[in-house]
């Protein structure tokens, strides 16, 4: 028994030490891949007047496509900013999804809406619209309001692609804090690209504590909260880090849920939003892409650095927690309907490299830590532990997440340096040393709980409260015929 | 104190005197810490550094540009009565003091210089242009354009550009078909507005891609400069460069150049669909009444994109010959293809709507909801 234990452990070790030092191998190539990337595209774009395609005739159309479920209090402000977008030609439709509370009628009585004879054309699936809403007022002849029958936010995406009138669409949460020239920047890319792009995202940054006015971010700031703080480091390692190094391989899955550019037509022709999934942004990006192959078409889906979207990150750990089961089971469930991607040869890079990445370090990685961590208590209890070498191996993965965490955090120096403070700098460097302890062991924990809810068949979405970025306006006055925006 | 002592003395005994007794996995995750630890340090030091460095970079950068921004105001307050000569004259010597071997005052100084020249028109302009050759900024901006690194090369033809400096139209235009678009695109840019004989010669020659993000640019350009002498661009319209193609469309449809027609017409047989749809787009906005036949006649060979387009266009034209035509459509199996033909309908001015309301009477429930839509005028097309 003695024996068989002796051997198991020197198997365990060496399968977690390989497993670990090939996860690293791969961080290491995509970081190396990112810093390529993000020095091209810096020195790319310094030379960039977007004034260009803000004024030009001939930059693409986009409609903005925003779901509103329950989102009276700050509906009415979340539109404005979303109206007051750097950009030419352009629409807004707010899809109101079936709110139960005030959401529709405050958007009724505010920009003065009236239903039009619009004749929906269901090219892909969605649940009953009630309606199509367009001010009176010349000054919101932008907007458009769909009212439908609660679907979630797949199926609203879904009505508001078929509302659509322009060659591209923008996906946002409607709560997002949009920047004003976050159009241009996504836009650009379907422009100068020698392949047709499908999509574009940009980063997605955390705005707790940050000072917002208008809907507009005004002042940048390290979240105070040191589990929003952990996710700043996160987003921007994921961002700078991971997203561009699949932007430079053309194997991105995933674009986020918060802001996409996506080609309407594709998206039409692969049948739009998936809504049986809970991870429908990435489960709708490789389906395109898919698509793209078994078409024999070439295609690029791009990532831009620029930080383009503000979002409030959780600060309470349930509603965290929540989230990232939620994530898990979103990759789950579309690794699950494109298993056949699986090392498929047809599928080029998404076949051979990105689904495979995904598969064993995104979805299987969390799942080896628990059983590894399971594994070693168990041995300890039993007494077959190397204390020493146990020791050697965690501190390899601690340093190795630190170093990797501050050349994300140099990543972020050389190129946006959205936090400017010396305080904040060393706020988020203190971060990185606390994170592999404190933050880390949680997702693991949340990934597992994700695993067994998919499993055990639970597929809600988890209810996700948000504290808002400013104090709520008791009273929005509705606007005359002569208000500009 | 003597745990740190033990912990140290730890650390140096595993790194030197019993590392190479462990086994293989556990000396690589000793090297990796290893690695990490000094890499993690180096790191520090350097965004440490880096930070003071721009902090202080700013702070000179700031000093100079409010002593260069105070001396070039004073230029915009100086007698009208004086002339140009005059006037550099007195600017010239102080700014020739500036320590231009600086980096930051040479790059400080030739930026504001050049937003100066780009914001004020006249004899401002014009002193500024003087001054910038006197202090041999231009000579800078050759080196630039010369320099092997094609950033540099951008800023040196961005500089000429902006500083009008025509003679070098001839350094520039050996990069209007270079292999980098960045450059490419900017000696383009350039090189219309510097070359004085010939400023389109570039699309002769063009044999990249003019990609559609330089198409916007160029477009732009051409566009705005009134001083630009603007020429036929069917001239271009047999190019083999698709993307040069492409542009002298859109200029075509941008200088509403009728003379272009003929060529247009031909362009509904192109290989490209891009052009193809283009070119439809075209003799809608231009009116072109003899090309309603050729767009009818290529329709059905066309997908479905190119038939929205053609659509639109037969209802610009609005000539009625097609009338009985695009009535048909509203039976096309494809919602989109009907809607475009009931607004080509529309289109006509005089009996469009009249001619909706009688199909409104005698069709189906879905036409009905889609001719309702096509008539509120609050939906957009």
């Amino acid at each position: 028994m003695r024996e068989f234990l002796a051997t198991f452990e020197t198997f365990f070790n060496n399968a977690i030490f390989y497993y670990a030092l090939f996860v690293m191998g791969s961080y290491v190539v995509l970081t190396l891949l990112s810093a390529i990337e993000m020095n091209g595209y810096m020195k790319k774009n310094s030379y960039v007047n977007y004034r260009e395609i803000l004024v030009s005739p001939l930059a693409p159309s986009v409609s903005i496509l925003a779901p509103a479920y329950n989102e009276e209090a700050t509906i009415i402000e979340n539109i404005r900013s979303l109206l007051s977008l750097h950009y030419g030609n352009y629409e807004v439709i707010i899809i109101n999804d079936g709110s139960k509370d005030s959401t529709f009628q405050r958007m009724f009585d505010y920009y003065q809406l009236e239903k039009v004879d619009f004749a929906v054309n269901y090219q892909i699936q969605c649940k009953e619209i009630r309606g199509v809403y367009k001010s009176k007022l010349p000054s919101f002849s932008k907007l458009t309001v769909v009212d439908k029958v609660n679907g979630g936010k797949s199926d609203a995406l879904n009505a508001g692609i078929n509302v659509a009138g322009k060659d591209l669409i923008l996906c946002i949460d409607v709560d997002c804090i949009v920047q004003e020239d976050a159009l241009l920047k996504l836009a650009k890319p379907y422009l100068e690209e020698k392949y047709q792009v499908i999509a574009t995202g940009g980063v997605v940054r955390i705005a707790n504590s940050c000072k917002v006015e208008d809907g507009k971010l005004v002042e940048v700031n390290m979240p105070r909260n040191l589990w929003p703080r952990f996710q700043v480091l996160e987003y921007i390692r994921a961002f700078l880090m991971g997203r561009m190094a699949w932007s430079r391989l053309n194997g991105l899955l995933i674009i986020s849920g918060a802001m996409g550019l996506f080609d309407k037509n594709i998206v039409i022709k692969v049948g739009g939003y998936d809504h049986s999934t809970v991870g429908e942004d990435m489960e709708l990006v490789v389906r395109m892409r898919r698509y793209m192959y078994e078409q024999d078409r070439r295609f690029k889906v791009v990532y831009i650095p620029d930080p383009l979207c503000w979002t409030e990150a959780p600060a309470d750990l349930q509603v965290l927690g929540r989230q990232r089961n939620r994530w898990t089971r979103g990759t789950i469930e579309t690794l699950w309907m494109h298993k056949d991607l699986f090392f498929n040869p047809r599928y080029g890079i998404l076949g051979m490299l990105s689904y495979p990445y995904w598969f064993f370090f995104e979805w299987l990685a969390p799942i080896i830590e628990f059983l590894g961590i399971s594994i070693f208590i168990l041995l300890a209890f039993m007494g077959n532990i190397n204390w020493e070498f146990s020791l050697i191996l965690v501190s390899m993965v601690y340093f190795f997440s630190l170093a990797l965490s501050t050349v994300a955090i140099l990543f972020e120096e050389m190129s946006y340096q959205q936090y400017t403070k010396g305080g904040d700098l060393v706020k988020l460097l203190l971060a990185a040393f606390l994170e592999p302890i404190l933050y880390h062991p949680l997702t693991v924990y949340w990934a597992i709980m994700g695993n067994v809810h998919k499993f055990a068949g639970k597929n809600n979405w988890g209810a996700m409260t948000r504290k808002g970025f400013t104090e709520k306006k008791a009273v929005q006055e509705a606007p005359t015929q002569t208000t500009t925006i | 104190m003597n745990f740190f002592q033990t912990v140290f003395n730890y650390i140096r005994e595993t790194y030197t005197d019993r590392l190479f007794y462990f086994p293989s996995n556990i000396r690589i995750s000793l090297l990796i810490i290893l690695f990490c630890v000094i890499a993690v340090l180096e790191l520090y030091v350097y965004i440490s550094f880096r930070r003071a460095q721009q902090i202080k970079r700013k702070r000179d950068e700031a000093k100079w540009k409010e002593y260069i921004d105070n001396m070039l105001a004073n230029l915009v307050i100086f007698d009208e009565s004086d002339s140009t000569e005059d006037i550099v004259a007195h600017f010239y010597p102080k700014m020739s003091k500036l320590p231009l071997r600086n980096p930051i005052v040479n790059e400080v100084l030739t930026a504001e210089i050049l937003t100066y020249h780009k914001n004020f028109t006249g004899k401002i302009h014009e002193v500024l242009s003087i001054l910038y050759r006197r202090l041999n900024l231009d000579r800078k901006s050759k080196k630039k354009i010369n320099n092997k690194n094609w950033e540099v090369k951008i800023e040196g033809i961005r500089e000429a550009n902006e500083m009008r400096i025509k003679e070098m139209a001839g350094e520039i235009i050996k990069y209007t078909d270079d292999e980098n678009s960045l450059l490419r695109m900017e000696a383009q840019a350039a090189y219309i507005k510097l070359s004085e004989q010939y400023p389109f010669r570039f699309l002769d020659r063009a044999q990249e891609r003019i990609l559609d993000w330089h198409q916007v640019v160029l477009f732009e350009i051409i566009t705005k400069n009134k001083q630009l002498s603007i020429p036929s661009f069917s001239h271009w319209l047999r190019s083999s460069n698709d993307t040069v193609v492409m542009l002298c469309l859109k200029l075509i449809e941008h200088f509403m150049q009728f003379d272009a027609a003929e060529e247009v017409q031909r362009l509904l047989k192109h290989h490209n669909p891009k052009v193809v749809k283009k070119s439809v787009e075209i003799i809608g906005k231009l009116e072109l009444a003899d090309a309603e036949k050729h767009m009818f006649e290529v329709y059905f060979d066309q997908p479905e994109e190119i038939k929205l387009e053609i659509l639109n266009s037969l209802g610009k034209i609005s000539s009625g010959n097609y009338n009985d035509f695009l009535s048909s459509r509203i039976y096309s199996t494809d919602p989109k293809i009907k809607k475009e033909a009931l607004y080509a309908i529309k289109r006509n001015p005089e009996h469009g709507e009249e001619k909706l309301r009688e199909i409104y009477k005698q069709t189906t429930l879905e036409n009905q909801a889609l001719i309702k839509h096509v008539l509120d005028h609050r939906i957009k097309p």
